[in-house]
């Protein structure tokens, strides 16, 4: 076990590091994903140009086909620069491509992911419904096989930036009358179809950047289903556990800056002198120190075994409840300035009420402490 | 950088949890045999990093992460630096001072047999001669004799100040390992005792309880290891990473204990049982090398 990086690592990691300084856009990403989808665009294609999209990716895709832990030590010396998030190109380049690059044919690999790394395709996400959310096998939405086409019917609801998406990867129940986990189907959507109706939905902090989505009869072709009709399931769920293990190292990098600087603004205001404030701060900046090692370790699983361990599970949760401390904290330094907050404000009061989808969002933390009980610890399943 | 074990790492480990297992259960710590010590010294446990041994912090770290699971003799923590920074081999008790200066009262841990018994004084490693007739009795801690000798004796102070940083990441690992010991213990029990015609670990809210149990110790358990790494690399910032360690590590410990008497409902409040067992060392553990909020907050260099 060791912690240093190889001198090879170390070099990619100065050449990060000086395209990063010489590159990230001085102006700030826009908040609501209409006003930001050409920021997002523009930036993820200058990524690419430059070489830093998909570095982990094949590279007959279009990725450059290096290691994960060069995938990771970009992602820290891309918070480190404090360049913009991703924004709406999160889904496509942080979920659907990776389950794309594990599940899909040949043809769908060369048409879709390229465009996904030029920041030409935006992608969203179609799991949830107003009737499934942590009970997602208990998806409604339908598509029924006509000729060669799926006629859909139903509706998707807390698509992030659906209303600027030209992709959707949706989950639908293919089989008429299956159940639960059986006869759902993992489906390449395009959102220009015909049929397809979207309401944008206001969020807590002021943004518009989710939306519920209609489907009235809209067609998709058949050779859009992703891993084979009736495979939804199995689709869906090979990429959860690389969303739960990897696909947050930028957030908690932008955890450790986010604690160093609230460190010093209690020191410049003198709060940390009050012991209760002293106490939180000193459990938060021991805990980021932790969640990096339980990184390391996960992606040293990863590169050992091919996967992440059962603990990765523990990452996500544990990720999630240590933002929202930290955005709490950013919260109490704040005093009273709170309450001159207005929608359009994009601060730590925005950042506050935003990181609340932490503990929901791609599966509850009590989902999560299910999921940990019953396959970490081998308790008995209760669903 | 790699921060899971190699195969010589996991065969050690391996080996060491069927040793334990076999030899020295966690359901025995309050009646280990006298024998046990003249043992652990032959498995070769007191000086892993002794000079001469070849073998880093973190194997040792994993090590005493699984020896502290079954509540092994806490006089290993001292015995071990002792070994590596004194070239004191053999048996070291454990010396707490409740304060931090000679002339208080001194606490003394695993004394029978040991000459010398090793402790922080003034943020330093130090060893102190002990009388030879030193024996004791169980403390709150019911796995280890408890001595007091008061006023202390003089202590030397060992020149390296790594040797408190070893201190504190050993004593870590143990506390890491009775976190690993609880959360277990917990979600075995949670597993075989009904209510309402099915194991309480059914419930959710016996699942989120054992669950926050395993988030804690694999917190602890990973910046254990990043912490031995970096004081095996000479990291500048190696006291940082062992105080969080520490910090982690004991949390996690008093946390999962006071959680596993909880999930064995009114089993978890009999002498018989042995979730207190965990707590008590927990408990114990705390008063091993604590971490200072300077260091973590990153006040002290």
């Amino acid at each position: 076990m060791d912690i240093q990086f190889s001198t090879e690592e170390q070099r990619f990691r100065e050449e990060c590091r000086d395209w990063l300084h010489a590159n990230v856009p001085a102006d700030k990403r826009p908040m609501d994903a209409a006003d930001a989808i050409g920021f997002d665009k523009a930036w993820q294609r200058r990524l690419f140009d430059a070489g830093w999209a998909g570095i982990n990716w094949p590279s007959q895709y279009g990725g450059r086909g290096l290691s994960i832990v060069q995938q990771v030590i970009w992602l820290e010396e891309y918070a480190r620069a404090h360049a913009p998030w991703i924004g709406a190109n999160f889904v496509g380049v942080n979920h659907g491509g990776p389950t794309l690059i594990i599940n899909a044919s040949e043809a769908q690999k060369e048409y879709h992911l390229p465009r996904i790394l030029k920041g030409e395709a935006i992608w969203c996400q179609g799991f949830s419904e107003p009737g499934a959310g942590s009970d997602l096998a208990g998806i409604k939405t339908r598509g029924r096989v006509e000729g060669n086409e799926l006629v859909i019917n139903g509706s998707k609801i807390w698509t992030s930036f659906a209303h600027v998406a030209d992709w959707q990867e949706l989950v639908l129940r293919t089989e008429e009358g299956s159940q639960r986990h059986r006869g759902l189907s993992w489906v390449i959507c395009d959102m220009h179809a015909p049929g397809i109706e979207i309401r944008p939905i206001r969020k807590i902090s002021g943004q518009i950047e989710f939306a519920q989505v209609f489907y009235d009869d809209v067609r998709i072709p058949l050779e859009n289903v992703v891993g084979g009709l009736g495979n939804g399931w199995k689709v869906a769920m090979s990429t959860l556990s690389f969303e739960r293990g990897t696909g947050f190292i930028a957030d908690q990098v932008k955890q450790s800056q986010e604690i160093e600087e609230l460190i010093d603004r209690a020191r410049a205001t003198g709060a940390i002198n009050d012991d209760r404030i002293a106490e939180a701060l000193m459990q938060m900046r021991a805990e980021v120190a932790a969640l990096r090692a339980m990184t390391y370790r996960n992606i040293s699983e990863v590169v050992r075994n091919g996967q992440p361990g059962p603990e990765a599970s523990v990452i996500r949760l544990f990720t999630a409840e240590l933002g929202q401390r930290l955005d709490r904290m950013g919260l109490l330094l704040a005093g009273d300035d709170i309450l001159d907050f207005r929608y359009g404000d994009d601060n730590h009061i925005a950042d506050y009420l935003r990181g609340f989808a932490g503990t929901i969002a791609g599966g509850s933390s009590q989902i999560q402490r299910d999921i940990i009980a019953e396959r970490v610890l081998g308790l008995p399943k209760s669903r | 950088m790699d921060l899971t074990p190699n195969s010589e790492q996991e065969a050690l480990l391996s080996a060491t949890a069927d040793w334990c297992h076999d030899n020295m259960p966690l359901e025995q710590a309050r009646s280990r045999h006298p024998a046990l010590w003249n043992q652990l010294a032959d498995m070769g446990w007191l000086g892993m990093t002794a000079p001469g041994m070849d073998l880093d912090h973190a194997t040792e770290a994993l090590v005493f992460a699984e020896l502290g699971r079954h509540l092994a003799p806490v006089g290993m923590i001292s015995s071990a630096v002792a070994a590596r920074w004194s070239g004191h081999q053999g048996k070291t008790a454990l010396a707490l001072l409740d304060r931090d200066l000679t002339g208080g009262l001194l606490r003394v841990y695993d004394a029978p047999g040991a000459t010398h018994a090793l402790g922080l004084v003034g943020g330093l490693a130090a060893l102190t001669a002990l009388p030879s007739d030193l024996g004791g009795e169980p403390g709150l801690d019911l796995s280890a004799p408890l001595a007091h000798i008061d006023p202390a004796p003089p202590f030397t102070a060992l020149g390296d100040p790594r040797a408190a940083l070893h201190l504190q990441l050993l004593s870590a690992a143990f506390a890491t390992g009775v976190a690993d010991a609880a959360r277990d213990m917990a979600a075995e029990y949670a597993k075989i005792r009904e209510q309402f015609e099915r194991p309480i670990g059914w419930f959710q809210a016996l699942k989120h309880i054992c669950a926050d149990m395993a988030v804690r110790a694999a917190v602890a358990k990973s910046q254990l290891l990043y912490a031995a790494c970096a004081l095996d690399a000479g990291d500048a910032d190696a006291g940082f990473h062992v105080a969080s360690a520490k910090h982690l590590a004991d949390q996690a410990a008093i946390d999962n204990g006071r959680a596993n008497i909880q999930v064995h409902g009114g089993i978890g409040m009999t002498d018989e049982a042995y979730p207190h067992l965990c707590l008590k060392r927990a408990h114990l553990l705390t008063f091993v090398a604590p971490p200072e909020r300077a260091v973590i907050l990153g006040e002290a260099a």
